[in-house]
This record gives C-alpha cells, sequence and structure tokens, in this order.
C-alpha cells in the first residue's frame, strides 16, 4: 500500500542569510545607477576612429567616445562631444601670438555672449605632442538662454605657416573635470600644418 | 509583584539592575550586519576621493576654502542640532546620526558626481549637446541624487532596524544624509562655479544658503523614506519632483545676471517659488508626524497613570515637549543641577516605559516590571531631595 505523504515545505533559509538579500539588491541598484548611465551610453552612441578634418590644415582625432556633432565654416570649425562635454576646434589665418589670439577669442567671442564672465588670472603655456606651444586659460559663465553655468578651457596654438587654432573645451558647470583630460589629450596630439 | 496604586516598591534604587543592553541605543557599528559591511565599504573608497577633491579645492583657493567651511559650519550646526531634536520623544543614536551626515557628504556626492555625468552622456545622446546643456541637471540629478542618498536610510535602516520606528525618524536620517550632501556639494560649488575667491565664496553663499538654504537637498531626503512600499515610492516620488522642478527650466524667476540690488534681493523670492511648495508639505508632514507621536506615547502611557511611576501630571508635561523642558528649569530653580538631571533621567526613562509598553505582550512582562520599577526608583530618588516635590507628582504613602 502506498502512502502518498503531504509535500514538505521547505526550510526558510536561516536568518543569517536572508539579512543578505537587502543588501545584495541594494547593491545591484548603487551599480546600476552609478554604471549605468555609461553603458546606456555605449550601446546608444558610436564611437569613431580616425582624425577629423577642420579645414585643409588641422586634424583632430576624437577620443574613444566622442563623435562629430557639427561642422561649420567662416572660419572652419567643428564640435567634438562625449555627451554632456564639448570640444569646439576652429582654425583661421592669424598673424600675432598665441596670446594674442587667445585675447581675441576671449574678448571677441566670449565674452560678449556671456553673463557672469570669469576667466582665470593666470595663463598656462602648453607643449603639443608635434612640438607647437600655446596658451591656456580656464572661464566660467553664462552663456545665452543656458540655464547652467557653462565651465571651459581654452587653448591657443598659432603654427609658424600662420595657421591659428582655437581649441574651446566646454561643459556644464562640474562636468568638465570628468573629461578634461581627454581633452587635452585630443589638443596635444591634434596635427596643425 | 508591585502595587501599582501607590505602595512603595520593594526595590531599592540602587538595586534596580536592567538587562546587560537596556537604555543602551544601537550603534552603528553591527560588525555581524552585512548592511553596516556594504555601507563601510562604500565610505571608506569614495572618501578617498572626496578627500582628494577637498585638498585640490584648498590648494586652488585657501582663503576661499577655509571661508567656505566656516560659512558652512554656521549654517550646519544648527541645522543638524535642529534635525537632531526634532523627534521629540525619542533621539536617534549619535553614531546612526553621524552615519547618515557621511553618507551624503561623502559617498553619496561621489557615486552621485559619477552616475550624473554617465547618464549624462545618455542625455546628449537622445537630445544632442545644446538639449544636454539645458535639461541634463534636470533630467539625472534629481533620479541619480535622490537615489543614491536614499539608499544610504536604507543602509541605516538595515544596520539598525529597531531604531527606525516611524516616518519621524525616516525623515531624521533622510535629512541628515541630505545635510551632509548639501554641505560638500556648496563647497564644491563655492570655489568651482562661484570663483573661490572670499567675494566669490559670499556670493555663493548668499545664493546657495541665504536664499535657497531651506530648500534642497535637506527636504528631499528627508521626506524620500517610509516603511511601508507604498509609502516610500510615493514619497520617493515626490521628493524627485521636487528636485526636477528646482533644476528644471519651469518657473525659473532667476536673474539671468546680478547687476543691481534689485538682482540679488529677487534671487530669495526666485528660490522661494520653486522650493516653498516642498518646504511648506515637510512642515506639515513633521506636524501630523508630532501629533502621531503625542497620541502614540499618551495611548501607551494612559494605562501607567496614578502609579509610583507615573502621575497624571507628570503625563501631561511628557507630552509637551516644552512643558518638559519648562519643569526642569523650575526644578534646577528649586532644587538645583543634580534635581534637573535625575527629573531629565526620569522623563526620559518614562518615555522608554511607553516603548516598552507597546512592545510587550502581557502587563507582568519582566521587561515591563523592570521599566516600572527603574521609573519608580528614580521618582523615589527625586522626591527624596530637598525642594524638588512638586504638587500633584509627590506619591502617596
Amino acid at each position: 500500500m502506498s502512502v502518498e505523504a503531504d509535500p514538505v515545505p521547505l526550510p526558510a533559509p536561516p536568518l543569517r542569510h536572508r539579512r543578505w538579500i537587502p543588501v545584495a539588491a541594494l547593491a545591484v541598484v548603487l551599480a546600476a545607477v552609478t554604471s549605468g548611465g555609461y553603458l546606456t551610453a555605449d550601446a546608444l552612441g558610436e564611437v569613431r576612429g580616425g582624425a577629423v578634418a577642420v579645414n585643409g590644415s588641422v586634424r583632430v582625432t576624437p577620443f574613444p567616445g566622442w563623435e562629430l556633432a557639427g561642422r561649420l565654416t567662416d572660419p572652419d570649425r567643428i564640435r567634438l562631444t562625449s555627451g554632456s562635454t564639448s570640444l569646439d576646434v576652429a582654425a583661421l589665418p592669424f598673424d600675432g601670438t598665441d596670446v594674442d589670439l587667445l585675447r581675441r577669442y576671449v574678448d571677441n567671442i566670449l565674452e560678449p555672449d556671456a553673463e557672469q564672465f570669469r576667466v582665470s588670472e593666470e595663463v598656462e603655456p602648453v607643449r603639443l605632442a608635434s612640438g607647437l606651444t600655446g596658451s591656456r586659460i580656464a572661464y566660467v559663465g553664462l552663456f545665452g538662454d543656458v540655464q547652467a553655468p557653462i565651465e571651459g578651457e581654452v587653448t591657443a596654438v598659432v603654427s609658424p605657416t600662420g595657421q591659428g587654432v582655437i581649441f574651446d573645451g566646454w561643459a556644464p558647470a562640474g562636468q568638465l573635470q570628468f573629461e578634461i583630460d581627454e581633452i587635452d589629450a585630443m589638443i596635444e596630439r591634434a596635427e596643425i600644418a | 509583584m508591585s502595587d501599582r496604586h501607590g505602595g512603595r516598591l520593594a526595590i531599592e534604587p540602587q538595586f534596580v539592575r536592567m538587562p546587560r543592553n537596556w537604555g543602551r541605543q544601537t550603534s552603528l557599528f553591527q560588525w555581524r550586519q552585512p548592511a553596516f559591511w556594504l555601507y563601510a565599504v562604500i565610505v571608506v573608497v569614495t572618501a578617498l576621493y572626496t578627500i582628494s577633491q577637498q585638498q585640490l579645492f584648498q590648494k586652488l583657493s585657501p582663503s576661499g576654502w577655509a571661508l567656505s567651511w566656516g560659512l558652512l559650519l554656521l549654517y550646519g550646526l544648527p541645522l543638524f542640532l535642529a534635525i537632531y531634536l526634532l523627534d521629540l520623544y525619542e533621539r536617534e543614536p549619535i553614531s546612526l546620526v553621524l552615519g547618515a551626515l557621511v553618507w551624503g557628504g561623502v559617498a553619496a556626492t561621489v557615486l552621485a558626481g559619477i552616475a550624473n555625468e554617465g547618464w549624462g552622456l545618455v542625455v546628449a545622446r537622445l537630445g544632442g549637446p545644446v538639449f544636454a546643456a539645458e535639461w541634463t541637471a534636470a533630467l539625472t540629478a534629481p533620479f541619480v541624487e535622490e537615489t543614491v542618498k536614499v539608499a544610504g536610510v536604507i543602509l541605516i535602516y538595515l544596520i539598525a532596524r529597531d531604531e527606525m520606528d516611524d516616518m519621524m525618524d525616516g525623515f531624521v536620517y533622510g535629512a541628515m544624509v541630505g545635510l551632509g550632501f548639501t554641505l560638500v556639494e556648496d563647497v564644491f560649488y563655492f570655489i568651482a562655479i562661484f570663483g573661490g575667491s572670499p567675494g566669490g565664496v559670499l556670493a555663493g553663499f548668499y545664493v546657495r544658503v541665504v536664499s535657497s538654504g531651506f530648500y534642497g537637498h535637506v527636504l528631499y531626503t528627508g521626506v524620500a523614506f517610509g516603511k511601508r512600499l507604498a509609502v516610500a515610492l510615493g514619497l520617493f516620488v515626490a521628493a524627485v519632483a521636487a528636485h526636477f522642478l528646482w533644476n528644471s527650466p519651469f518657473l525659473n524667476f532667476f536673474p539671468s545676471s546680478v547687476d543691481t540690488f534689485g538682482d540679488w534681493v529677487r534671487i530669495p523670492f526666485a528660490a522661494a517659488v520653486k522650493g516653498a511648495p516642498l518646504l511648506l508639505f515637510v512642515i506639515v508632514m513633521v506636524r501630523l508626524a508630532h501629533r502621531r507621536e503625542r497620541m502614540w506615547l499618551e495611548t501607551a502611557l494612559r494605562s501607567e497613570v496614578d502609579t509610583p511611576w507615573l502621575s497624571e501630571v507628570e503625563l501631561r508635561v511628557l507630552l509637551e515637549p516644552s512643558a518638559r523642558r519648562r519643569s526642569r528649569r523650575e526644578m534646577r530653580a528649586r532644587a538645583g543641577e543634580a534635581a534637573e538631571r535625575l527629573l531629565k533621567r526620569l522623563q526620559k526613562e518614562q518615555v522608554n516605559l511607553a516603548m516598552v509598553r507597546t512592545r510587550v505582550a502581557s502587563d507582568d512582562d519582566p521587561q515591563l516590571v523592570r521599566q516600572r520599577a527603574l521609573s519608580a526608583s528614580l521618582r523615589d530618588a527625586l522626591l527624596s531631595m530637598p525642594g524638588a516635590a512638586l504638587a500633584g507628582t509627590r506619591r502617596e504613602g
């Protein structure tokens, strides 16, 4: 005679094990929040290789994760973006020093369009991988109708052939610090004839 | 068995011995709790980044950095005390409160910085750089920052579940997380956005603290926690919505530039438009929570009135925090500091009696009996002090 026994319910896990469950769930949530944006952005965006020509004399190689967002002429200029951070590169003939070019860009382009505009007091010298030298300043201000303050870093380089190049890396305040190394690396590797 | 109706207790004050852990509050340092270790690992790792960032700010502008922290301590310390003292009947353990503050200032700020950047990329990829410049703050920070901040409150809850009894406790821990977050974020703004010079720091202090200090992270995270899932989700959504409104271009009456005296005056009004609704919501919530605590205390102690450990007058005093303070001041004037301290201890143990009363099932539970005995012995000791007896509080017999 066979006796059909009632199914025996599984015992609840020990209390010690159950204490890990909400902690592990919380750790997963925190990991998803902190890294999810990068993973999603990678899935959405495309990483382009190769250099981008600004004009016939200037080429910039986007860092992985950066892409060409726009191109304009007069003067020739491009915008590279990683998302929240952008690097504008303009190429124009220039008869003067890199400090002159830097000053002219700040006075004629940035300052008229900005409110509460502030520029770093010191001009920092920079050297590109090609051996060219330039000058760099940092700035912060409100631009146009954009509510958030923008902070940026402008680098001016003038080649011996009179090719002036402006690199303007900018982002909403607080964001630039996370990508400034990539911006500086792209500037350092820029090809200027 | 002790006589509940006026007889003297057989237990003398010096012989009242409570269980070993009785009267102690739960500490943050729960070595056997997995939640504590997750908390500790995240705080230690993120602290390395926070320290290096503060060192950088200090190097960039020593005077601005020192002024920033000086001003923020002037703002933060009273706010810390106000939040800490908000729970009228049961103060939270100081290590847990500081743990919440540290989570907000160290872990939440660093995790939010990393996450905001990542989700900012998503906004830019979907909307383009111009859209991102205007909307990234509204579309990322409310979700990211509220999540990482409320994670700290949940961790505190998992570390010490017994300490989070009601919504008021959640508000205290949440507001502490928010306070830590806002202090560190303000230093970042003063140095990186307002320039870091003493003038820039003062301008930043005016904009972010004087004009907007009543709104922001303290309120967001304060409301974002409830023990029931539906309530917790509802409050979390409310916090995210309030944060979104603050960061978005909606209802933006801030001046585009600050050139005149009128522009400076306009800033607090613009901040009030965005922040006052949540502030009013929180004030109503806190008042309701206080009323609920008062009802809970009265219900718990009603059956203990007219006993050797609690009189009707004492219950009425216990129910009103201002009356408690007044009674201690009067006791000090009448019988000295020692009597005041003893009365304070008695009041605390009478509140603890209410907690035990609600926890135990039977009227003669050993914990309840011990707590009654402790209260009665303290009361005996107080009444034996010259000048300490109060009309209506002296026991018969």
